[in-house]
């Protein structure tokens, strides 16, 4: 079943991970979008876009994904894989957001110290080799130019205002690389991760974040 | 009309064409400013320069002309040459005229910093350059008034007033460089969630003599900046994340290790407990009443306080849903003889 994308307006439900929204249709044009206590009444429309947004929750700028099992890559190697990832879903009437929310579980966590760490959106993933059957997906490229194996427990990512790709049923983060040159550094890199995805808007590319706390 | 009857004086030691000539440079100059006025208006609604082409601007340039046209006009009536004491009225007006001119340049400045430059440091560093330019702007007023060689005369002869004044103003002397240092010092920024003694809020502003504090029931306190620097100052949300620490006390029949398993569930299930650093469960004491237990979350910051209040109503919930009891505190009593009972009907 579709999830993200352009929706008719009429009487239906559209789930949405562990969400579902609920669209009525009260008379000619005139539609009730309903989403846990959210409630929008949309006045002679005629689509309904329900787009991925990037896992900024209340307000972060990253997103903090630990690897479930810690990862050694070794000297002048590069590795692709996949990463579960948690997504925001906004709602819009044209380019107008009438409703924001999160799917899954939202969880947040500290990266750095606690003097002068940042607030993180947080999740735990396996690294994939193929790509996973989640809501939310990270194509990951890691690369090793230096001469040592390195130990990779994390990936810190830059999401605020992230540009997003989707499919019906997918939502994925820009094409993340990470390089293992010390301090590590990570590129939302904004390309798709897939070329046969669709793009929720055009972002400016987004500078490369490194990662003071390492690995 | 001829020379006599312009030489004519029609109050004593003002002609009338002095007058005339006072009429003259009152209405050229405001003309001039009226002018100078619609053009700044004019080129504010062209130009993408509104920081300086705009309405106050405008305004200012035109008092600026009505000021000159004051000056010009009391000139040409020749009161500007009278002494006062050691100066003239003219050095006094042109005095005067500079001081009220540089307030309003200087106030503007502060102002545009403050709209432009939203930081709260930025606000403290705007009263700061204020202040200077104010102060700079009267001594400077002073010596274009002439009396600035008496001044020294003026401050020795006021040497004991001065004495008598310092003690009196010791107290604002003190607040003001309290205020100083606390610049420098940056205990505290305006925004800040912080406590001071007894005083708990939000920091609206920092004054040259006083700190503004909102409390979290709406109202507005004043401390004085000494008395603040002098304070052991809280700040509640300088770090990005503050724990939440809560007791719970369950009962002593109660497993404590399925006491904590369920405490931790209830708070890996919060979205704004922090994942990492983890949070601990632990059992801290053995109480009269109870098996105490200790719940450490780390929250962001911004958020404590919605998290903490959070924290406490679920774990009281997921304790009720388990069956594990939180007692009352309980005591038993020994009697040393033997306790008789009556009940009613016997």
């Amino acid at each position: 079943m579709k999830t993200f994308g352009e929706h008719e307006l009429k009487t239906q439900f559209i789930h949405v991970g562990n969400k579902k929204i609920h669209i009525i249709e009260n008379s000619e044009g005139v539609f009730t979008y309903k989403r846990d206590d959210v409630v929008v009444r949309i006045l002679k429309g005629r689509k309904l876009s329900i787009l991925p947004a990037p896992a900024e929750g209340y307000g972060v700028r990253f997103l903090m994904i630990r690897l479930r099992e810690r990862l050694t890559v070794p000297p002048g190697e590069t590795v692709h894989g996949y990463l579960s990832a948690p997504v925001d879903v906004v709602s819009k009437t044209g380019n107008t957001t009438i409703d924001r929310f999160v799917v899954g579980k939202e969880k947040y966590a500290l990266y750095g110290e606690h003097s002068i760490g940042i607030i993180a959106r947080y999740h735990v993933s396996p690294f994939y080799e193929s790509e996973p059957d989640s809501l939310g997906v990270v194509k990951l490229i890691i690369r090793n130019p230096t001469r040592d194996w390195k130990l990779v427990e994390r990936v810190v990512i830059p999401i605020k205002n992230s540009t997003m790709f989707y499919s019906g049923e997918r939502a994925y983060y820009p094409l993340i690389i990470l390089t293992t040159k010390e301090p590590y550094e990570v590129n939302n890199t904004g390309n798709p991760p897939d070329g046969r995805l669709k793009a929720t808007h055009k972002a400016e590319p987004m500078p490369n974040f490194r990662m003071r706390w390492w690995p | 009309m001829n020379t006599t009857a312009l030489s004519t004086p029609i109050v004593p030691g003002i002609t009338v064409e002095e007058l005339l000539k006072a009429i003259l440079a009152m209405v050229i100059l405001t003309f001039l400013g009226e002018l100078m006025k619609k053009g700044i208006i004019r080129a504010s609604k062209e130009t993408d320069l509104t920081w300086i082409l705009n309405e106050d601007t405008a305004e200012l340039v035109f008092k600026l002309f009505i000021l000159g046209g004051i000056i010009g006009a009391l000139y040409a009536l020749g009161l500007m040459k009278y002494n006062v004491g050691p100066t003239t009225i003219g050095n006094l007006a042109f005095a005067v005229g500079f001081f009220y001119i540089s307030y309003l340049i200087a106030k503007k400045s502060k102002d545009y910093l403050i709209q432009t430059k939203r930081g709260p440091e930025d606000k403290i560093k705007a009263k700061l350059f204020y202040y200077t330019f104010i102060t700079l702007a009267f001594f400077l007023a002073l010596s274009f008034a002439g009396i600035m060689g008496e001044l020294g005369a003026l401050l020795a002869a006021a040497g004991i007033t001065g004495i008598v004044l310092g003690f009196s103003s010791r107290t604002v002397v003190s607040n003001f460089v309290s205020g100083i240092f606390m610049y420098f010092d940056k205990p505290l920024q305006i925004g800040d969630a912080v406590q001071v003694g007894d005083v708990q809020g939000i920091v609206e502003d920092i004054r040259i003599l006083s700190t503004r504090i909102r409390t979290w029931d709406g109202t507005l306190v004043r401390i004085p900046n000494e008395t603040l620097f002098n304070s052991n100052i809280v700040n509640l949300k300088r770090y990005p994340v503050r724990r939440v620490d809560v007791q719970v006390g369950i009962a002593y029949a109660e497993d404590a290790q399925r006491a904590i398993e369920v405490i931790k569930k209830t708070l890996d299930e919060m979205p704004l407990v922090l994942a990492e650093p983890e949070p601990r469960v632990y059992v801290e004491d053995l109480g009269d009443s109870a098996v105490i237990l200790r719940v450490w979350a780390w929250a962001p910051s911004e958020k404590w306080f919605d998290v903490r209040t959070e924290i406490v109503r679920r774990i009281k919930e997921a304790l009720d849903r388990e069956g594990i009891e939180i007692p009352f505190p309980q005591r038993v009593n020994w009697f040393a003889n033997e306790l008789k009972v009556k009940l009613e009907g016997e």
